[in-house]
């Protein structure tokens, strides 16, 4: 076993009954990385999370951690941790009593459970509330005990089931910093699953997309924002112009195909973010159908021959009204080439 | 004007209807005549005083008793882990499962009853308490299961699941954190068994022998050779248990809640 | 969802197999006795019990009661559902909890009173004789009229609960957008409130329904062997003719009348919906 390799999943095939959910997956995690798996509904990334905690069995392949084989070792011989979304407290117990509960089963008592305990609560910044019941708190101080009833068992990997889905703006940005801050100080492995890119960008070091139940693309937030490797990751992402490439000719979602304003890369389609988009020369024009002020810059809904073009810009460059026929370009140099369209 | 007085007007008959009769028989159980009359004769506690003093009622409470404490104690027994497995598990043959469990509740209980009688106690000499028991169990059954499955559908279930994580095995999650958790809806599920097995008649009709009857049954018998107001005494004694055991569960448990 | 197929069958089969070896089996034992006679399929029990007109009298009278009260049930319930409903929070709680209460009263106590009230020197007898309306107290007990009276009070309270939910989930406006529309109250009921409450009618209805047709203790304390009923003639076939093949033809009856009613009521209900 390499770091490399600290958790790895070798051809893994899961599914509910007859419906596959994920097919064949290989996937490498490495010792003390801060993975984001990231996905539409449906992809297959909480049954993968599932299934590294155990919770539900392959139908085949492999899943080894730290060396050791554990695809048939039961979920709660595998010390991996998981933060559920709902929390899943115990409403029955305080707060003390669920960051206890399992160092309790693993027979620890007396003055030892007392520290580690109080540790955990310390850690995340809950002593006060230690002989609270758990529905008494709140949804942000109930993924903090969460939190700590999992890292008080100093698991291998800890993972989180959209970790910040159920927090406000304020707290999310709080819980971000916070779970990079333990994920160092620990260096737990660290697993999280969302459907939002947003926050995958932010929190992991890695990021895996997945789609119908396989990989997409694996990569670092820069890879994966940058360089998306196929007009699923790009849309996802907010590449919101999307082309493919067909016998030199760029085709537009509806199916119209144009000629491109210079010379195409070799990849199978090309993908522009709205700033991308460069408005007031170009070959192409369009007619403005929407206008939104976002701040910073304005969003344009753009008409053009080959279907709706979505653009940004500066408010310092002055606006166009609604109506406007607006010439704009595509510059082939700012876009994304992608390997995979469709 | 009219509107105002139709809701005050309609709840008092209707009240009177349903709950007046009670008061009747309680005020005729204080009665010093030696027949059951309304207004009733004088007053005294001598009829109270004369249930406790009848031999058969005594043994016949004692069965009741039995069959309301055994029976819904063994129907929770089978009743919340099929619960269990029908609310948590993906259950081979869950429809049938759930049938079974619940037509109970469907059948007459005379019939059960009868079946019992002319299959077991006549032809395999199955004593008439244990026939009693299970006729009572099986009637008590879908309660149970009813009132378990409600508590646990709102219980979630991830909490079962991050119990076995922090290494607890499955059995050891569902007395740690699911039992724990339905205690009010299991409570709630007993009292209604209970009630519903102390007061039931037509299951235990066939089902008596020398010695052994239900309490409801022999209050029956007693009825048809004696007129005088023991059995309305009785039935006051035993409405005020059943309400009293009802109240208390409702003050201290929100019962409910799960009914 | 755990997937554990073993386990889920060994939590499950407990009860399962209890209630197909305590019940299932046996009933449907009980109920076959009455399509069989000397080894062979045949209806003939059927055609023997509806050939003799006492037991033509009492199937007609056990459905014609169960129907009188169904629909006695549903109009007071009804009228004192909507009532409570209408009430403040807490004293709606309050009603609702006096409503159930009778359900917790052994139904042989809350029977009983009835014989004091209806009893030739009973309540009722004595308040027609003291205001001079007869000179001879009325028959009621062991009548029709009191196994109606004593079925109606035993089991309105069910018909009141369902129906006070079915209320509850009304939409808020409805009612008033009704009457702001020019209804009268009789419009609103059969245009608004009706439609809108079926489901809880037609569980009120059938529990209501299967209840009475099924009682035991009410026909046997206030009818006697005067108005038998399908429940009491089974108990005589066995008692005293120790006839089971016609108890199992009773049986039958009872069961498939039970689930008719059911269905029937669901089938009225849709009816009116599609209307």
């Amino acid at each position: 076993m390499s770091d490399a390799s600290f958790l790895s999943l070798d051809k893994l095939s899961l599914a509910y009954g007859k419906t596959i959910a994920v097919k064949e997956l290989d996937l490498d995690i490495r010792k003390g990385e801060l993975l984001a798996l990231l996905g539409p509904s449906g992809c297959g990334k909480t049954t993968t999370m599932r299934a590294i905690a155990g919770l539900m069995t392959p139908v085949s392949g492999r899943i080894t951690l730290d060396g050791a084989d554990i695809t048939r070792v039961p979920a709660n011989r595998r010390n991996i941790g998981l933060v559920f979304q709902s929390y899943a407290l115990f409403p029955h117990l305080t707060v003390f009593e669920n960051v206890a509960f399992g160092l309790k089963l693993q027979g620890i008592g007396g003055d030892e459970l007392t520290r580690r305990v109080d540790a955990g609560l310390k850690s995340v910044g809950l002593t006060a509330f230690s002989g609270r019941k758990t529905p008494d708190l709140s949804g942000g101080q109930q993924q903090r005990v969460a939190l700590a009833r999992s890292m008080v068992m100093q698991p291998k990997v800890l993972m989180l089931d959209e970790p910040l889905s159920n927090l406000d703006a304020r707290l999310r940005l709080e819980m971000r910093t916070e779970l990079q801050r333990m994920q160092k100080e620990t260096g737990v492995t660290m697993i999280f699953v969302t459907h939002d890119q947003v926050e995958a960008l932010a929190l992991a070091d890695r990021i895996v997309v997945m789609r119908d139940g396989a990989i997409e693309q694996i990569g670092t937030p820069e890879e994966i924002y940058n360089n998306p490797v196929s007009s699923f990751v790009a849309d996802f992402v907010g590449f919101e112009n999307l082309f493919a490439i067909r016998n030199g000719k760029l085709v537009a979602a509806g199916g119209i195909e144009l000629d491109p304003a210079g010379p195409l890369p070799d990849a199978a389609g090309l993908a522009w973010r709205p700033r991308a988009i460069a408005l007031g020369a170009g070959p192409f024009t369009g007619t403005v159908r929407g206008v939104s002020f976002a701040g910073g810059t304005r969003e344009y809904l753009l008409e053009s021959g080959f279907g709706t073009v979505k653009a940004e810009a500066d408010v310092s460059v002055p606006g166009y009204p609604l109506n406007a026929e607006v010439a704009f370009d595509m510059p082939i140099s700012a876009a994304a080439p992608l390997h995979r369209f469709g | 004007m009219t509107q105002r007085l139709y809701a005050p007007i309609i709840l008092l008959l209707v009240m009177i209807f349903l709950i007046g009769p009670f008061f009747i028989i309680v005020a005729a159980s204080f009665s010093a005549g030696d027949t059951l009359a309304f207004p009733p004769q004088g007053f005294s506690l001598k009829w109270i005083a004369k249930v406790f003093t009848v031999e058969s009622f005594r043994q016949s409470f004692a069965v009741s008793m039995f069959l309301a404490i055994g029976g819904t104690l063994t129907a929770l027994l089978l009743g919340i882990p099929a619960s269990y497995a029908m609310s948590r598990y993906k259950l081979p043959l869950s429809e049938t499962v759930r049938f079974l469990v619940s037509t109970p509740i469907i059948v007459p209980g005379i019939i059960v009853g009868l079946a019992l009688l002319r299959y077991f106690v006549i032809p395999v000499g199955l004593s008439i308490t244990l026939a009693l028991f299970l006729a009572h169990t099986a009637l008590v059954l879908p309660y149970a299961v009813r009132v378990v499955s409600a508590s646990l559908a709102n219980l979630r279930s991830d909490m079962e699941e991050a119990a076995v994580l922090l290494g607890s095995s499955r059995l050891g999650a569902f007395f740690r954190v699911v039992l724990p958790n339905i205690r009010g809806g299991i409570l709630a599920a007993f009292i209604l068994g209970f009630v519903t097995s102390f007061n039931q008649v037509p299951v235990s009709l066939f089902l008596s022998g020398p010695g052994v009857r239900t309490l409801p049954i022999d209050m029956l018998g007693y009825m048809e050779i004696v007129f005088d107001p023991s059995v309305a005494a009785l039935s006051a004694l035993l409405a005020f248990l059943s309400i009293g055991i009802v109240f208390a569960a409702e003050r201290f448990l929100g019962f409910s809640r799960y009914v | 969802m755990f997937q554990n197929r073993t386990e889920a069958l060994a939590l499950a089969l407990p009860a399962a197999v209890f209630a197909a070896l305590v019940f299932v089996v046996p009933v449907v034992l009980l109920l076959s006795e009455g399509f069989k006679s000397a080894d062979q399929w045949t209806l003939s029990a059927y055609v023997d019990f509806f050939s003799q007109s006492l037991n033509r009298t009492v199937f007609l009278r056990t459905l014609k009661l169960g129907a009188l009260v169904t629909l006695a049930a549903a109009v007071i319930g009804y009228a004192t559902a909507y009532a409570i409903v209408s009430l403040p929070p807490g004293a709606k709680g309050k009603m609702i909890g006096l409503v159930v209460l009778p359900l917790m009263i052994s139904p042989v106590a809350r029977t009983y009173a009835w014989i004091v009230i209806l009893g030739r020197t009973g309540i009722v007898n004595q308040a027609l004789m003291a205001v001079g309306l007869t000179d001879e107290p009325f028959r009621i007990l062991f009548t029709e009229t009191a196994v109606f009276i004593g079925l109606l009070q035993l089991f309105l309270p069910l018909m009141v609960i369902s129906l006070i939910s079915a209320l509850e989930n009304l939409p808020r406006d409805a009612v008033p957008a009704a009457r702001v529309l020019g209804a009268n109250w009789f419009q609103v009921f059969w245009k608004v409130i009706l439609p809108l409450t079926r489901e809880g009618l037609v569980v009120g209805g059938t529990l209501v329904f299967t209840g009475s047709m099924t009682a035991y203790i009410t026909p046997a304390i206030l009818g006697g062997s005067k108005v038998l009923m399908l429940e009491t003639l089974l108990y005589q076939q066995v008692t005293v003719a120790n006839n089971f093949v016609s108890a199992s033809v009773i049986a039958f009856i009872l069961i498939v009348m039970s689930f008719a009613a059911n269905i029937l009521l669901k089938r009225i209900a849709t009816a009116r919906n599609r209307t």
